[in-house]
Protein backbone atom coordinates (compact mmCIF):
# COMPACT_ATOMS: atom_id res chain seq x y z
CA UNK A 1 0.00 0.00 0.00
CA UNK A 2 1.32 3.33 -0.99
CA UNK A 3 0.19 6.66 0.25
CA UNK A 4 0.56 9.79 -1.71
CA UNK A 5 3.40 11.59 -0.19
CA UNK A 6 2.45 14.85 1.38
CA UNK A 7 3.85 17.82 -0.32
CA UNK A 8 6.44 19.56 1.68
CA UNK A 9 5.48 22.90 3.18
CA UNK A 10 7.22 25.92 1.74
CA UNK A 11 10.41 26.79 3.43
CA UNK A 12 9.99 29.31 6.24
CA UNK A 13 12.86 31.31 4.75
CA UNK A 14 10.65 32.46 1.88
CA UNK A 15 8.26 34.00 4.39
CA UNK A 16 10.85 36.14 6.09
CA UNK A 17 10.97 38.96 3.48
CA UNK A 18 7.18 39.13 3.61
CA UNK A 19 7.23 39.43 7.37
CA UNK A 20 9.87 42.13 7.13
CA UNK A 21 7.77 44.17 4.75
CA UNK A 22 4.64 43.76 6.85
CA UNK A 23 6.54 44.80 9.94
CA UNK A 24 7.84 47.90 8.20
CA UNK A 25 4.31 48.81 7.08
CA UNK A 26 3.06 48.26 10.61
CA UNK A 27 5.71 50.53 12.07
CA UNK A 28 5.00 53.15 9.40
CA UNK A 29 1.29 53.26 10.18
CA UNK A 30 1.90 53.28 13.91
CA UNK A 31 4.23 56.27 13.70
CA UNK A 32 2.76 58.27 10.83
CA UNK A 33 -0.91 57.87 11.54
CA UNK A 34 -2.51 59.80 14.34
CA UNK A 35 -5.21 57.99 16.21
CA UNK A 36 -8.05 60.37 16.86
CA UNK A 37 -11.01 60.01 19.12
CA UNK A 38 -13.94 59.82 16.77
CA UNK A 39 -17.20 61.53 17.62
CA UNK A 40 -20.48 59.62 17.24
CA UNK A 41 -21.28 61.45 14.00
CA UNK A 42 -19.73 62.30 10.67
CA UNK A 43 -18.22 65.72 10.18
CA UNK A 44 -16.38 67.53 7.42
CA UNK A 45 -14.02 70.34 8.32
CA UNK A 46 -14.40 73.66 6.49
CA UNK A 47 -11.85 74.61 3.84
CA UNK A 48 -9.51 77.44 4.63
CA UNK A 49 -6.34 79.12 3.45
CA UNK A 50 -4.99 79.19 6.98
CA UNK A 51 -1.53 77.72 7.41
CA UNK A 52 -1.26 77.33 11.17
CA UNK A 53 -0.50 73.75 12.09
CA UNK A 54 -2.65 72.04 14.69
CA UNK A 55 -1.05 71.64 18.06
CA UNK A 56 -1.88 69.12 20.70
CA UNK A 57 -4.77 69.48 23.03
CA UNK A 58 -6.45 67.42 25.69
CA UNK A 59 -9.86 68.93 24.95
CA UNK A 60 -11.58 68.52 21.61
CA UNK A 61 -15.13 69.68 20.98
CA UNK A 62 -16.84 68.24 17.90
CA UNK A 63 -19.83 69.98 16.35
CA UNK A 64 -22.01 68.04 13.90
CA UNK A 65 -23.77 69.57 10.92
CA UNK A 66 -27.07 69.47 12.81
CA UNK A 67 -25.56 71.09 15.89
CA UNK A 68 -24.96 68.04 18.07
CA UNK A 69 -21.89 68.27 20.27
CA UNK A 70 -19.28 65.85 21.51
CA UNK A 71 -16.53 66.48 24.02
CA UNK A 72 -13.51 64.23 23.48
CA UNK A 73 -15.68 61.83 21.51
CA UNK A 74 -18.48 61.57 24.07
CA UNK A 75 -21.85 63.16 23.31
CA UNK A 76 -22.39 66.34 25.29
CA UNK A 77 -25.00 69.00 25.79
CA UNK A 78 -24.29 72.66 25.30
CA UNK A 79 -25.40 73.60 28.80
CA UNK A 80 -23.24 70.91 30.36
CA UNK A 81 -20.20 71.85 28.29
CA UNK A 82 -18.96 74.61 30.58
CA UNK A 83 -19.01 72.46 33.70
CA UNK A 84 -17.45 69.53 31.87
CA UNK A 85 -14.63 71.70 30.58
CA UNK A 86 -14.11 73.78 33.69
CA UNK A 87 -12.38 71.04 35.62
CA UNK A 88 -10.09 70.01 32.79
CA UNK A 89 -9.27 73.26 31.05
CA UNK A 90 -5.60 74.08 31.07
CA UNK A 91 -5.21 77.78 30.36
CA UNK A 92 -1.96 77.20 28.48
CA UNK A 93 -3.32 74.59 26.06
CA UNK A 94 -5.93 75.63 23.53
CA UNK A 95 -9.24 73.87 23.19
CA UNK A 96 -9.77 72.47 19.71
CA UNK A 97 -13.10 72.83 17.94
CA UNK A 98 -13.75 70.41 15.09
CA UNK A 99 -16.92 71.71 13.55
CA UNK A 100 -18.71 70.66 10.40
CA UNK A 101 -18.53 73.11 7.51
CA UNK A 102 -22.31 73.21 7.17
CA UNK A 103 -23.21 73.90 10.78
CA UNK A 104 -24.60 77.35 11.57
CA UNK A 105 -21.79 79.72 12.52
CA UNK A 106 -23.98 80.91 15.39
CA UNK A 107 -23.91 77.44 16.88
CA UNK A 108 -20.12 77.36 16.92
CA UNK A 109 -20.06 80.79 18.47
CA UNK A 110 -22.43 79.63 21.19
CA UNK A 111 -19.99 76.80 21.90
CA UNK A 112 -17.15 79.31 22.03
CA UNK A 113 -19.11 81.51 24.41
CA UNK A 114 -19.71 78.58 26.74
CA UNK A 115 -16.03 77.69 26.60
CA UNK A 116 -15.15 81.24 27.50
CA UNK A 117 -17.52 81.05 30.45
CA UNK A 118 -15.59 77.99 31.55
CA UNK A 119 -12.37 80.01 31.54
CA UNK A 120 -10.97 78.91 28.18
CA UNK A 121 -9.02 81.65 26.46
CA UNK A 122 -7.42 79.96 23.48
CA UNK A 123 -9.54 78.25 20.88
CA UNK A 124 -8.44 76.65 17.63
CA UNK A 125 -10.90 75.87 14.88
CA UNK A 126 -9.92 72.92 12.72
CA UNK A 127 -9.93 73.43 8.96
CA UNK A 128 -8.61 71.60 5.96
CA UNK A 129 -6.26 73.04 3.45
CA UNK A 130 -8.15 74.01 0.37
CA UNK A 131 -7.68 72.10 -2.87
CA UNK A 132 -4.28 70.61 -2.10
CA UNK A 133 -2.51 73.85 -2.92
CA UNK B 1 30.17 7.61 -0.67
CA UNK B 2 27.79 9.24 1.61
CA UNK B 3 27.93 12.69 3.13
CA UNK B 4 26.17 13.55 6.26
CA UNK B 5 23.35 15.79 5.31
CA UNK B 6 23.34 19.07 7.15
CA UNK B 7 20.55 18.82 9.60
CA UNK B 8 17.79 21.33 9.07
CA UNK B 9 17.34 23.85 11.82
CA UNK B 10 13.98 23.71 13.37
CA UNK B 11 12.20 26.96 14.13
CA UNK B 12 11.51 27.12 17.81
CA UNK B 13 8.24 28.97 17.32
CA UNK B 14 6.05 28.61 14.32
CA UNK B 15 5.90 31.79 12.30
CA UNK B 16 2.31 31.54 11.17
CA UNK B 17 0.59 32.87 14.33
CA UNK B 18 3.11 35.70 14.46
CA UNK B 19 2.29 36.68 10.91
CA UNK B 20 -1.41 36.54 11.69
CA UNK B 21 -1.04 38.85 14.64
CA UNK B 22 1.14 41.28 12.74
CA UNK B 23 -1.35 41.37 9.88
CA UNK B 24 -4.20 42.09 12.25
CA UNK B 25 -2.21 44.89 13.88
CA UNK B 26 -1.38 46.25 10.44
CA UNK B 27 -5.02 46.29 9.38
CA UNK B 28 -6.01 47.91 12.67
CA UNK B 29 -3.53 50.74 12.32
CA UNK B 30 -4.37 51.24 8.64
CA UNK B 31 -8.05 51.66 9.46
CA UNK B 32 -7.63 53.80 12.54
CA UNK B 33 -4.91 56.18 11.37
CA UNK B 34 -5.74 59.55 9.90
CA UNK B 35 -3.55 61.33 7.43
CA UNK B 36 -5.67 64.44 6.91
CA UNK B 37 -3.75 67.64 6.32
CA UNK B 38 -5.13 69.64 9.22
CA UNK B 39 -4.82 73.34 9.69
CA UNK B 40 -6.28 75.54 12.38
CA UNK B 41 -7.58 79.06 12.74
CA UNK B 42 -6.89 80.97 15.92
CA UNK B 43 -10.22 81.92 17.31
CA UNK B 44 -9.80 83.32 20.72
CA UNK B 45 -13.03 83.64 22.63
CA UNK B 46 -15.59 85.69 20.72
CA UNK B 47 -16.08 89.31 21.54
CA UNK B 48 -19.48 90.18 22.87
CA UNK B 49 -21.33 93.00 21.25
CA UNK B 50 -21.34 95.78 23.80
CA UNK B 51 -17.70 95.36 24.75
CA UNK B 52 -17.10 98.92 23.59
CA UNK B 53 -13.36 99.32 23.88
CA UNK B 54 -12.51 96.49 21.53
CA UNK B 55 -14.99 97.60 18.90
CA UNK B 56 -13.70 101.10 18.35
CA UNK B 57 -11.88 101.61 15.08
CA UNK B 58 -12.58 98.17 13.76
CA UNK B 59 -14.08 97.21 10.45
CA UNK B 60 -17.33 95.33 10.96
CA UNK B 61 -18.33 92.68 8.45
CA UNK B 62 -21.85 91.39 8.95
CA UNK B 63 -22.96 88.21 7.25
CA UNK B 64 -26.58 87.53 6.49
CA UNK B 65 -28.22 84.59 4.83
CA UNK B 66 -28.39 86.58 1.59
CA UNK B 67 -25.24 88.68 1.51
CA UNK B 68 -22.87 90.72 3.59
CA UNK B 69 -22.12 94.29 4.48
CA UNK B 70 -18.99 96.14 5.51
CA UNK B 71 -19.55 98.87 8.07
CA UNK B 72 -23.19 98.91 7.10
CA UNK B 73 -22.69 99.13 3.32
CA UNK B 74 -23.77 96.13 1.32
CA UNK B 75 -20.90 94.57 -0.62
CA UNK B 76 -20.86 91.75 -3.14
CA UNK B 77 -18.91 88.85 -1.69
CA UNK B 78 -16.56 88.84 -4.69
CA UNK B 79 -15.48 92.39 -3.90
CA UNK B 80 -15.06 91.92 -0.18
CA UNK B 81 -11.28 91.67 -0.28
CA UNK B 82 -10.92 94.93 -2.23
CA UNK B 83 -13.32 96.71 0.09
CA UNK B 84 -11.49 95.48 3.15
CA UNK B 85 -8.11 96.50 1.72
CA UNK B 86 -9.44 99.99 1.16
CA UNK B 87 -11.04 100.16 4.60
CA UNK B 88 -7.91 98.89 6.29
CA UNK B 89 -5.58 101.01 4.21
CA UNK B 90 -6.89 104.23 5.71
CA UNK B 91 -4.45 104.00 8.53
CA UNK B 92 -6.81 102.68 11.14
CA UNK B 93 -6.05 99.62 13.21
CA UNK B 94 -6.03 96.50 11.10
CA UNK B 95 -8.84 94.95 13.01
CA UNK B 96 -11.80 93.18 11.46
CA UNK B 97 -14.83 91.89 13.31
CA UNK B 98 -16.93 89.28 11.59
CA UNK B 99 -20.51 88.93 12.77
CA UNK B 100 -22.32 85.93 11.28
CA UNK B 101 -26.07 86.21 11.30
CA UNK B 102 -28.82 83.64 11.39
CA UNK B 103 -28.53 80.95 8.74
CA UNK B 104 -24.86 81.52 7.89
CA UNK B 105 -22.84 78.34 7.64
CA UNK B 106 -19.49 77.96 9.30
CA UNK B 107 -17.88 77.50 5.89
CA UNK B 108 -19.01 80.99 4.86
CA UNK B 109 -17.76 82.53 8.07
CA UNK B 110 -14.40 80.79 7.66
CA UNK B 111 -14.13 82.03 4.09
CA UNK B 112 -14.70 85.60 5.25
CA UNK B 113 -12.08 85.15 7.97
CA UNK B 114 -9.66 84.00 5.26
CA UNK B 115 -10.46 86.98 3.07
CA UNK B 116 -10.00 89.39 5.96
CA UNK B 117 -6.63 87.87 6.78
CA UNK B 118 -5.61 88.02 3.12
CA UNK B 119 -6.65 91.68 2.99
CA UNK B 120 -4.07 92.46 5.63
CA UNK B 121 -6.05 92.45 8.84
CA UNK B 122 -3.80 91.51 11.71
CA UNK B 123 -6.58 90.92 14.17
CA UNK B 124 -9.66 89.10 12.93
CA UNK B 125 -12.30 88.21 15.47
CA UNK B 126 -15.70 86.68 15.42
CA UNK B 127 -18.32 88.88 16.98
CA UNK B 128 -21.44 87.51 18.56
CA UNK B 129 -24.63 89.02 17.27
CA UNK B 130 -27.68 89.83 19.28
CA UNK B 131 -29.73 86.80 20.11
Amino acid sequence: MKFVQRRERPEPETMIPLINVVFLLLIFFMIAGAIAKAPPFEWQAPDSRSESPPGRSALVVHVAADGRLALNGEPAKLDALASAVAGRADSAAPVQIKADAQVAARRVMAVMAHLRDAGVEKIRLFTRKRGGG
Amino acid sequence: LQFTRPRKRRALVSLTPLIDVVFILLVFFMLVSQFADWRTIRLDAPTEAGDGASLRGAVLVRLHAGGLDVNGRAVASGRLERHLRRALGEGGPARVLVQPGEGVSLQRAVRVLDIATAAGAGDVKLLEGRR
